[in-house]
Order: C-alpha cells, then sequence, then structure tokens
C-alpha cells in the first residue's frame, strides 16, 4: 500500500509541459479536408428547402453533406434508459435553435469551406420562437412538438418525488417560505474547442482521432448514425483538454464521418470558439420555486418544490438531469414531507447536456439559498439552522434512500471553523449520531420509525 | 519573410496575414501554442516574439518578419527540462494540459526580467491565461517556486 497518499509523478506530464501531447487538433495526415458546419441563423424556422449544387461545385470542395446523407439521422443519447430518440443530427425539415447543424461542407481549407457554405441555399420559413420556460404550458405560446413543450415521463409529464404527508406538515407550520430560483445556463468553455479526425482506411474501416470524454459512447452513437458495426470504427482519443461535461455529445464525429467516407479522404472538424460558446450544448438553465413549512425554532415540517427546465430544443440529457435534481431536493437535510415535480420543458434554446454533476447542482443552489432565506426570516444563525436540519445515520431521503453514514454534520463545522464562524456548544460539539433526545422531535418519529424496523421502502403514512 | 523559431531560422511562405499561431502549427508544426479561442482571450498560444510574451494569435506573421519566436518546444535542451518545465511538472501545475505552453512561456518572460518576482508580480504576469481546470493555485505556486530557487 505504499502507492496511497504517495505523490506519483503523472504520466503525461513531461508530454505536457513539452508540449509533446497531441490534442485532437495536433493531429494532422496527408490529403486531409477542412470540415465547416452549415448552421441555423434562426432560434425556429421551417426547412421549406436547401439546395447544396453551387456549393458542390465550388472549386476545392470535396463533399458537402446534408440529412439525406446520414445513415440513420435521429439516434438518441439515452435510448438504453428508455428515453426516446427526438434530435435529428443534422436538421431535416425545421430547426429548433440558432446554431443547430443542418449540413457541411469538406473542402481543401477552411477558407474554402466557409465560401462554400455561403453557397449553400437554405430557403426558411422563420417562426416566433417559443424562449420562457415559465410559459411551458400556455397554449398561446409557439410549440415546439404536437404534443407541447413538456417531455413525457411515462406515466406522467413530469418526474415526481412524493414522501410523508406533505398538507399535514403545511397546516402545523409556523411560516411558510417561498423562494424562486433560477440558476442560468453555462457554457462548460473547455480551452481545447472539440473536434475530431476521421480517416478512411483503405481496409474500409474509420480510425477517428477525438476529444471524446466519452470513448465507448462516442463509439456506439457514431457506430448508430453510420449503421456500421462499432468494430468497424477504432477511436483514438483519452487526450483531452478540458471536457467539464460538454465533451460526451459526439457532436463533430458523424458530420466529419458522412463526409470522409463521401470525400474519401480524411477530414477534420475542429469547433471554432464561437461554435463552442454558441452552438455547443450547455449545463441547463432551470426555475426552481420552493415552499417550506418551518416551525419558528427553525425544524423543516415539509417543502413542496416545482422544478421547470429548460431543455432546450431536444431532449438530449435534460430527462436525466431532472430525475438526478427532484432526488436531490431536499439537500443535504431532513425533510420528513416532501412532494416535487420537474417539468423537462422544450425551448428554442441550445440543447443542454452533462456540466460537474449536472441537475443536482440546480438543486443544491436553489435548496441552500432557501436555506439562508429561511434562516434570515427566523432570525436563526444560518449556520446553526442548518445543523439543526442536516442528515443524520438513519434519516431518509426524498426518495426513502436511507442514509447510513451523512456527512453533512462534520462538513458543516468543519466550514464553519475554517473560515472562523463561532458556534454556539450545542452546535459545536453536535455529533453525526442516529437521532435522538432534542434532535429527535415528533415530525420525525415516524422516518425514524421504518428505518429502526429495517423499512425504509414502508411510506410513513 | 524570415522567422528564427528556437534558434532555427526559416523561410516563411504563408500569406503575409496569417496569424503566427498559424504559421507555427501549420507550417512549421510547431504544435505547442494552442488555439483556444484564436481572439486573444486564452492566452493558450502565447509566445516569445523577441523574448516579450505575445499572443501568437493576433500577430500577423508579417509584422514579425526578421524576428525570434520562442515556443516551448525551444525551453529545454532536449534532455534536462528547464526549471519552469520541471517546477510545472513536480508541482502538477498541468492538469489538462491545453493552458500548460502559454503559461510557461508567460512565465518564462517574467522571469527572465524579474527573477525574484513576488506572487503579486506572478499573478499580474499569468492574468489573462484562462485555465479552465481552474488550476490556478498550483500554477502560480510552480512559477513560485523557481523564483525560490533563483534557477531560470
Amino acid at each position: 500500500m505504499k502507492a496511497v497518499g504517495a505523490r506519483l509523478p503523472r504520466y503525461d506530464g513531461v508530454a505536457h509541459v513539452t508540449g509533446r501531447t497531441k490534442y485532437v487538433a495536433d493531429w494532422s495526415v496527408q490529403g486531409m479536408l477542412a470540415c465547416k458546419g452549415l448552421r441555423s441563423p434562426h432560434h425556429s424556422a421551417r426547412i421549406v428547402s436547401v439546395d447544396t449544387s453551387k456549393a458542390e461545385k465550388h472549386p476545392g470542395v470535396f463533399a458537402v453533406a446534408t440529412h439525406k446523407d446520414m445513415p440513420k439521422n435521429i439516434v438518441g443519447h439515452l435510448e438504453a434508459l428508455g428515453v426516446p430518440a427526438d434530435e435529428p443530427y443534422l436538421a431535416e425539415d425545421e430547426v429548433r435553435y440558432k446554431g443547430q447543424l443542418i449540413g457541411g461542407v469538406a473542402a481543401i481549407d477552411e477558407a474554402t469551406a466557409i465560401e462554400a457554405l455561403a453557397l449553400i441555399d437554405v430557403k426558411y420559413e422563420v417562426r416566433e420562437p417559443f424562449l420562457d420556460i415559465r410559459k411551458a404550458f400556455d397554449p398561446d405560446q409557439p410549440q415546439l412538438t404536437e404534443k407541447g413543450n413538456v417531455f413525457f415521463y411515462d406515466p406522467y409529464d413530469h418526474r415526481k418525488v412524493t414522501k410523508g404527508d406533505v398538507d399535514a406538515a403545511f397546516e402545523k407550520a409556523d411560516v411558510i417560505v417561498k423562494g424562486s430560483y433560477r440558476p442560468s445556463a453555462i457554457e462548460q468553455a473547455p480551452i481545447e474547442p472539440q473536434g475530431c479526425l476521421v480517416i478512411p482506411e483503405s481496409d474500409g474501416r474509420l480510425t477517428v482521432h477525438t476529444c471524446t470524454q466519452a470513448m465507448y459512447f462516442t463509439m456506439g452513437v457514431l457506430a448508430e448514425h453510420l449503421q456500421r458495426a462499432p468494430g468497424s470504427i477504432k477511436l483514438v482519443g483519452g487526450t483531452v483538454g478540458g471536457g467539464f461535461g460538454g465533451k460526451v455529445d459526439s457532436a463533430t464525429e458523424p458530420l466529419a464521418a458522412v463526409l470522409a467516407l463521401k470525400a474519401r479522404r480524411p477530414v477534420r472538424w475542429i469547433f471554432t470558439r464561437e461554435e463552442e460558446m454558441l452552438c455547443g450544448s450547455v449545463r441547463a438553465s432551470w426555475h426552481v420555486e420552493i415552499a417550506d413549512a418551518v416551525t419558528k425554532d427553525g425544524w423543516i415540517l415539509g417543502r413542496k418544490v416545482l422544478t421547470l427546465h429548460d431543455a432546450g430544443g431536444y431532449t438530449r440529457f435534460s430527462s436525466y438531469g431532472a430525475t438526478k435534481h427532484s432526488f436531490h431536493l431536499a439537500g443535504a437535510y431532513t425533510v420528513p414531507a416532501l412532494r416535487t415535480r420537474a417539468y423537462v420543458v422544450w425551448t428554442n434554446h441550445v440543447p443542454t447536456t452533462a456540466m460537474r454533476g449536472f441537475g443536482v447542482t440546480s438543486a443544491s443552489f436553489a435548496v441552500e439559498l432557501q436555506m439562508t432565506r429561511i434562516a434570515t426570516m427566523l432570525e436563526l444563525d444560518p449556520w446553526e439552522f442548518r445543523l439543526k436540519n442536516a442528515n443524520r445515520p438513519g434519516d431518509l431521503m426524498p426518495t426513502r434512500k436511507l442514509l447510513e453514514d451523512p456527512s453533512t454534520i462534520d462538513t458543516i463545522q468543519a466550514c464553519a471553523e475554517a473560515v472562523g464562524h463561532p458556534l454556539s456548544a450545542t452546535y459545536r460539539d453536535m455529533k453525526n449520531e442516529p437521532r435522538s433526545g432534542e434532535w429527535l422531535p415528533d415530525h420525525l418519529r415516524d422516518q425514524a420509525a421504518n428505518a429502526k424496523l429495517g423499512n425504509p421502502q414502508g411510506a410513513a403514512r | 519573410m524570415h522567422l528564427i523559431v528556437n534558434g532555427v531560422e526559416h523561410e516563411i511562405r504563408s500569406d503575409a496575414l496569417t496569424s503566427l499561431l498559424r504559421v507555427l502549427r501549420e507550417e512549421l508544426f510547431v504544435m505547442s501554442p494552442k488555439a483556444g479561442c484564436e481572439q486573444g482571450g486564452c492566452g493558450a498560444c502565447t509566445v516569445l516574439i523577441d523574448g516579450q510574451p505575445r499572443r501568437a494569435c493576433l500577430t500577423p506573421v508579417a509584422a514579425i518578419d526578421g524576428a525570434s519566436v520562442t515556443t516551448v518546444e525551444g525551453l529545454s535542451d532536449g534532455v534536462e527540462l528547464a526549471p519552469i518545465q520541471q517546477a510545472f511538472f513536480d508541482g502538477y501545475a498541468a492538469q489538462c494540459g491545453f493552458c500548460s505552453p502559454g503559461m510557461m512561456m508567460a512565465a518564462t518572460a517574467l522571469l527572465a526580467e524579474t527573477p525574484h518576482a513576488s506572487r503579486e508580480q506572478i499573478m499580474e504576469a499569468l492574468e489573462g491565461h484562462i485555465c479552465r481546470c481552474t488550476g490556478y493555485v498550483k500554477i502560480i505556486a510552480a512559477v513560485e517556486s523557481v523564483t525560490k530557487a533563483g534557477a531560470v
């Protein structure tokens, strides 16, 4: 066990400090073409026609691709989890967000590819965009799908978590504290823009240099789009110049691959910084409304939450993010009665994807601001209010998952010490132990009883 | 046009307005300067032009005809790492590594002029270099370790 705690040299450290690490844009091969993507200038539009004939004839252009060239255009990222595929990789008869990919060009160099893009004639019928998730259920707003603007979680139109008797908790409360919290969309913004280099090999295989964060995921998505066996695609990667979640979508590989197969030449596509910021998928923006039933002395008896999640034009990872979000709406605290409803709303914004705990961070943001708001209203120390309601061994999460060894108390105490916030003796000496005495008030007895019976799944009532 | 890149003279055939970054990467295959934004915003393409740290992406090659350009490839003798490289390696200052070449070049320029630069001077010299892995503490500590060792 000599390695545990030891400071080992990084295996890639010398390459990093000598500039020899090969990121995706550092690869080049003979005959390589440059790719550029054709993107929608509109938030929402019907595509009437796409004419690529002039671009195809432009000197230096080797291939032009639209959705008709993609063997399977609609592939869901989370089909294996039961999320229906809804996103065409290359737009077909409509665009649902500004920057949506419609097609692309492979040309002798970037400048020629950009010239050719300008020669592609797309006729749009521009539509009124839908951009405000708070109007998700307004029938007068533009509707993104035939079934409206809200994702359907079979059998509900939202992700629902219910625990305990929420109505009784609100009847018993001394105070109801309400707050709305709106974390905005965030671009992962790796310093390395994403990209790939696809090389059609003479044996029929494709070699794909890529900066993907998820090699096998990307291999699967690409194989599905191309309708090829995964074994005919060799991915070369693992060197990522920062990803932070933004490089799991296989954004560049399918177009570069289709163009490479069409042109029979290697094709490299590296996003510009503008594409990375404007067209690459983001961490979602959210609207979270919390109402808490609290007692004057600072116990949380119950909580109701309404969440609206801005999915952008297509579902992508949003339904999964909103599920994670729902499971964490009690935060690091024990809320015995809880009713949450999370709606995934399609809008004409850029679709969303992973970013460092996506879904959960929005829950933490809303819950922590709400905790401070409650403490401020009740004129309690916000640290001690958190410690009072902190998760303990034997408590149940919103999903009734039994907590065996939560770390809320130890963490808050350590933070208070680190920043020099004085705690009263009661809270300084508080231990991460199962509830008893003053820390087992009546409203927490039911879940404590359930946990003791080894029956965390059993509803309190 | 001519450039002396890491001590070797090259005739440059790119168009006059081609950025130094593109010349280095696409004509001379000097790959350590990185294209993070190509707008002068991230610092990943920083090289030394006659000893001064400059954004290669914002420098038209014609504007520096005849200049001497140093990149990370020119920092070491090929046998031993330069002190700044050793410090980045030892101090885990390169995480994903993409911003590291620009960081090291900015630090090299600072240390050449101010071998015992203060922490504040280090932070000032690295301003405008974005590390999205947010490894700033280790990066600053690595540069500081060189100022304390006194070897540049």
